[in-house]
């Protein structure tokens, strides 16, 4: 189970989704595919907006210079990991808060 | 103008073939079991003729069976396998003159 860790200034992101192996699992594709579409859109729009450390453990984005633009497109992101969540309960898990 | 400052892989969070373990790959060591006198052979009293699970052949006359189900020799004699009803078998040792 990939598991979503949403703080004030911090997402981190580890597990596996386990739905089926690699290759074949749609719901790890959803999420590479959503993180990394937002963290390429946001380095686009300011590099030194965000860090983002991933040792293919943990993978993990920190928010240094806040813009509307950035929190947008990061709550963007959660939200659709969260709609990931509702339709694949059993394989993604967000946490928020902390 | 689009740069690309991470490369999409789009299986990161994905169980990579290999990583998965398992609970099996465990057997205990062969028992050995069955005959260890074959029809027609001589057998000493005390001598192994049969290692078994149960009762799959019966012991016969001159034919003694241990706890384990074991049959072995009570005399000095020849092994013979026989039937023993319409199901059943058996194993006796019989003594030479």
């Amino acid at each position: 189970m990939i598991i979503v860790e949403v703080k004030k200034k911090e997402i981190r992101v580890n597990g596996h989704a386990g739905f089926k192996d690699a290759g074949k699992d749609i719901v790890c594709a959803s999420v590479s595919s959503i993180i990394y579409t937002t963290v390429n859109g946001i380095f686009n729009i300011d590099k030194s907006a965000i860090k983002f450390v991933d040792d293919n453990k943990l993978l993990k984005i920190t928010l240094v210079h806040p813009s509307t633009v950035v929190t947008i497109l990061l709550d963007n992101m959660v939200g659709l990991l969260e709609e990931l969540e509702n339709q694949y309960p059993e394989n993604i898990k967000i946490k928020k808060g902390g | 103008m689009f740069k690309l400052y991470i490369s999409l892989d789009i299986q990161r969070f994905a169980h990579k073939k290999g990583q998965s373990s398992t609970d099996n790959g465990r057997d205990s060591a062969g028992r050995r079991l069955g005959a260890k006198l074959a029809d027609g052979q001589t057998a000493k009293a005390g001598a192994i003729i049969y290692r078994q699970r149960g009762t799959k052949i019966f012991p016969g006359k001159n034919v003694g069976m241990g706890k384990d189900h074991t049959l072995f020799s009570l005399v000095n004699g020849v092994v013979k396998y026989e039937r023993s009803g319409k199901q059943r078998k058996k194993v006796s040792v019989y003594e030479v003159a």
